[in-house]
């Protein structure tokens, strides 16, 4: 039990603590913006911000367990892993209940989880010893590569949960290039992509899907409807101004129109009261989060590793990117959460246990110089 | 390696030009556009309100209404315009105007108190007729940011006569919000506080609506941009009869204690009065808090239910269960005779019986009639405590009955265990003796007196007593002896046909019952008794307990003979 404490503290002495910092910092945020936003939706903010401060506290746990296992041993149980989530991902289509018309989430009891959030560990692990083994520079392998992929993604889409669907995609998309796939490949599966989305928007998407694509294009098409999130958002963020309004005073983003602002668009809530200078803020600090993740790839010497910070930092970046854009419109309306910000205990849970797993790599780094 | 490496340089590159294209809408959006936001978000104000769902009403079993809604009007308004002193000091000068004597300060506690966001709707003066609403709104200085509503407020036509039973509404405390937070109450919300408007909250309750409005600049509702209506709670209908109720009342009126009446089979309680009495009404309009003090202070307690939450020693009453008991254990037979000289010699003491003089011999039909303590003394002793628990258990003494009201006491069953645990002392025989004739330990609630009377009644099976008029529930056969039953039965006849209960038979209908006197060590004795009718062919049961009504058969027995003769008279 000693040899236990005395292993975790070295652990935390060496690994990146400004990395942890930041998401630390960023969370701890997020449960302020929480409670502002959970106000506004029949005064539950205290409730809320309680929920998410517990998750934050469990989300942190988890992360040192798995930093203090490593990702040597995550690693090694990434085939089987592999099987579990997608043994999940089944179980979900089959069992879970519809809530607001995708099933996404499948109950224990009293908790509920997300098990597409905690998917995207397990796609990471398995991507980056696939990659290694069978390193995508000939047409076999890497069409083996996205065959890897693809199960998850046909799991989700089932569900139905797009979301999710992308952000898979865009990991292992984010993978693939650190893995060194020629761009002739690269390049030719980013153009049968954009060449797919008008079929896609014909045949594969829902109405509802189609109507935030449309809205995108034109939110004033359907100002009370569908387009009516994207105005309200820009309206929340825009009259933020430089300083925004400050702390619990934002008008906009808390009226119950902003749909769900505690999770989709936590960020509205957030430019609408600490303006442009909190954006800025904010950003710097989810650049530096993801700096700090893409340089503890370059330093580790393990292949894999680079492969599977590429991976956590693609998901990550993906995640802010799209959820900023999405409230200034910029991007089209998804639904995924902005992370570390917006309320949810799954995506909090998974994204630590993912920076437990670089936490781990950097440590090793550490270790070699000496 | 190295293409690894320069391909997560090239990562970087690319999220740096990502966050810098972010960074660009951000500015353009934020301080380029930002003039044009903020004059978006200022005239495209929505607000929402919050309307609460009428509460479902409830009835007697007749359709008599127990509790309505009553409509009434709020002046609601938002945070954001009644911001300066000015204006409040403005709005209290109209309303001063009008005779609602509301001042600045009384303004600024509301506001302070409600306030959550500022374009949170709140309630800046409540509870204000038809009338008085009309003419502030016709009044030109009235703000018109301020709108009415109309809210509905409960009342309680039979006001003292059921406030017992109903209970009030009131608006949810922390603690109840707290543990209701799943539930979808807010603060101001009404919650049931006790009673039928406690334990039937849910189904009462309803479920609020919500409207979602555009204002312009000043407040004034442009249009309604999405609105659920509130659903209002289900009606409920009780199995009392507001008859009953109130001749029950009527009879207390001068008293304190409680009445029970119930239906014999299916346990509906047609009357259950509590006395003194209070009136619901102004707790759910509001009252101060001294007035809430003086109510809860009151030494003659009249907000405790005496029916479900007063435990009196049963008394004699309680003979009818030990005759039951001893002639079930086969202790004694219809036949088994003892003599009463006036009292038991056990040990030192010396237990006497109510008439010094004697009965001389009793069987268990005599020993009823005449209320003979030294019968029972025997006969507890020869049955012994052991067994007279078992049987008290098979009655669910020392359980609550399990009516649909809240705070229901379970009175106590006592017992040697019980002694042992709550005395660390030994069961003797002396408390055996004082047990037999339903004092010492032994605790009932008059509405569990009921259902042992409503047993005896009904041939053995136990009922769960109901104000819901779709509570029934199947009652428990406890599996009496059926020709041992009968001689309790006849000894309950013979009480007041001919015993100690008679002013119980002289309304007109065919009573059986037991008389009762608790000993009461804070001054006069209480007076019990208990009865049902017909004797012949049971429907009703009745329980009357007087708090300091001396003796059971002279105060108790007219109460329950009137209650037994109006319910069978209508």
């Amino acid at each position: 039990m000693q040899d236990f404490w005395i292993r975790l503290k070295d652990d935390i002495a060496l690994t990146d603590r400004l990395m942890i910092l930041c998401a630390l910092t960023l969370s701890m945020w997020g449960v302020f913006c929480v409670y502002s936003a959970g106000a506004g939706i029949m005064g539950r903010g205290f409730d809320l911000a309680f929920r998410q401060s517990m998750w934050l506290l469990v989300s942190v746990i988890a992360m040192l367990i798995i930093m203090y296992v490593g990702h040597r041993k995550m690693l090694e149980g990434a085939y089987p892993l592999y099987g579990l989530m997608l043994l999940f991902l089944l179980l979900t289509d089959i069992f879970a209940p519809k809530v607001k018309g995708a099933q996404s989430w499948l109950g224990v009891g009293s908790l509920r989880v997300q098990p597409s959030e905690f998917a995207k560990i397990a796609i990471i692990l398995m991507m980056s010893k696939f990659l290694t083994r069978y390193p995508p520079l000939d047409i076999k392998t890497f069409l083996a590569g996205l065959g890897v992929i693809s199960l998850p993604v046909l799991l989700v889409l089932l569900q139905p949960d797009a979301g999710s669907a992308l952000v898979y995609l865009v990991i292992s998309f984010g993978m693939l290039v650190a893995a060194g796939t020629p761009f002739k490949f690269l390049g030719t599966i980013v153009g049968l992509g954009l060449s797919a989305i008008p079929i896609l928007i014909m045949f594969a998407l829902k109405e509802y899907q189609k109507n935030r694509i449309l809205v995108f294009l034109d939110p004033m098409r359907d100002p009370l409807g569908a387009g009516y999130n994207v105005i309200q958002s820009r309206i929340a963020v825009g009259s933020g101004g430089v300083y925004g309004k400050g702390y619990m005073m934002g008008t906009q983003s808390k009226l119950k129109f902003l749909p769900e602002p505690h999770t989709d668009f936590i960020f509205s809530v957030f430019s609408e009261e600490f303006g442009f200078i909190g954006n800025l803020i904010l950003i710097l600090m989810f650049a530096l989060l993801l700096f700090r993740i893409t340089l503890t790839g370059i330093r580790s010497k393990d292949r894999r590793c680079k492969i599977l910070t590429a991976g956590v930092a693609s998901w990550l970046w993906f995640q802010m990117f799209e959820s900023i854009g999405m409230s200034i419109g910029l991007t089209p309306v998804t639904g995924l959460p902005l992370p570390f910000l917006s309320y949810g205990g799954s995506s909090m849970l998974a994204i630590f246990m993912a920076l437990g797993l670089v936490a781990s790599v950097y440590i090793e780094g550490a270790e070699r110089k000496f | 390696m190295e293409i690894l490496d320069s391909r997560l340089k090239l990562f970087m590159y690319c999220m740096t030009a990502s966050l810098l294209i972010l960074i660009s809408g951000l500015y353009f959006c934020q301080i380029y556009q930002s003039d044009k936001y903020v004059r978006l978000a200022h005239i495209n104000r929505l607000r929402m309100i919050r309307f609460p769902a009428p509460r479902g009403e409830i009835f007697d079993r007749n359709g008599v209404p127990l509790a309505v809604n009553d409509t009434t009007f709020c002046i609601m308004g938002y945070p954001l315009d009644l911001n300066t002193p000015e204006k409040l000091e403005h709005l209290s000068k109209i309303l001063m105007r009008h005779g609602i004597p509301i001042s600045i300060e009384d303004l600024q506690k509301t506001i302070k108190q409600q306030r959550i966001a500022p374009y949170r709707v709140m309630k800046i003066v409540p509870n204000l007729t038809m009338t008085q609403m009309a003419e502030l709104v016709a009044d030109y200085d009235f703000p018109r940011e301020l709108f009415p509503l109309s809210v509905w407020r409960r009342t309680y036509p039979a006001g003292t006569v059921a406030a017992n039973i109903l209970g009030y509404v009131g608006e949810i405390s922390e603690r109840e919000l707290e543990a209701r937070s799943e539930e979808g109450y807010v603060g101001g919300d009404l919650i049931g506080k006790s009673g039928i408007e406690r334990s039937y909250e849910s189904i009462l309750r309803g479920s609020p609506g919500q409207e979602a409005l555009e204002v312009d600049a000043r407040g004034r509702r442009v249009r309604t941009l999405d609105a659920n209506p509130a659903v209002k709670g289900e009606d409920l209908h009780l199995t009392l009869d507001m008859g009953a109720q109130k001749l029950a009342v009527e009879l207390l009126k001068n008293w304190k204690g409680a009445v029970v009446a119930m239906d014999v089979k299916t346990g509906e309680v047609l009357a259950i009065a509590s006395s003194p009495v209070y009136d619901n009404n102004p707790l759910t309009w509001g009252i101060s808090g001294r007035e809430w003090s003086a109510m809860i202070n009151d030494p003659n307690r009249p907000m405790l239910d005496r029916a479900i939450a007063g435990v009196y020693p049963p008394a004699s009453t309680f003979k009818a269960f030990m005759s039951i008991a001893s002639l079930e254990e086969n202790s004694i037979t219809q036949s088994s005779m003892y003599s009463c000289r006036g009292g038991l010699r056990f040990g030192s003491h010396l237990f006497k019986c109510w008439k010094h003089s004697g009965h001389g011999g009793l069987n268990v039909i005599g020993a009823l009639q005449h209320s003979c303590d030294v019968f029972f003394y025997q006969v507890g002793l020869k049955t012994g405590i052991d067994k007279l628990i078992k049987w008290g258990r098979k009655f669910h003494l020392g359980e609550p009955t399990g009516i649909d009201l809240p705070g229901e006491s379970g009175g106590n069953i006592a017992g040697a265990e019980w002694k042992m645990r709550r005395f660390n002392r030994q069961w003797g025989n002396g408390d055996t003796i004082n047990y037999s004739i339903g004092q010492g330990y032994m605790l009932m609630t008059p509405i569990q007196i009921a259902r042992v009377y409503a047993a005896i009644a009904n041939g053995g099976k136990m009922v769960t007593p109901h104000l819901n008029i779709k509570g029934y529930k199947t009652p428990e056969n406890i599996g009496l002896n059926p020709e041992k039953l009968e001689i309790v039965r006849r000894g309950l006849e013979a009480v007041v046909s001919r015993g100690t209960g008679s002013r119980a038979g002289r309304f007109g209908v065919k009573v059986a019952g037991k008389t009762g006197t608790a000993q009461n060590s804070h001054g006069d004795d209480h007076a019990l008794f208990a009865g049902y009718a017909p004797a012949d062919d049971p429907k009703y049961v009745a329980v009357a307990v007087i708090e300091g009504g001396k003796h059971g058969s002279s105060v108790a027995g007219p109460i329950v003979g009137q209650m037994l003769a109006h319910l069978l008279s209508h």
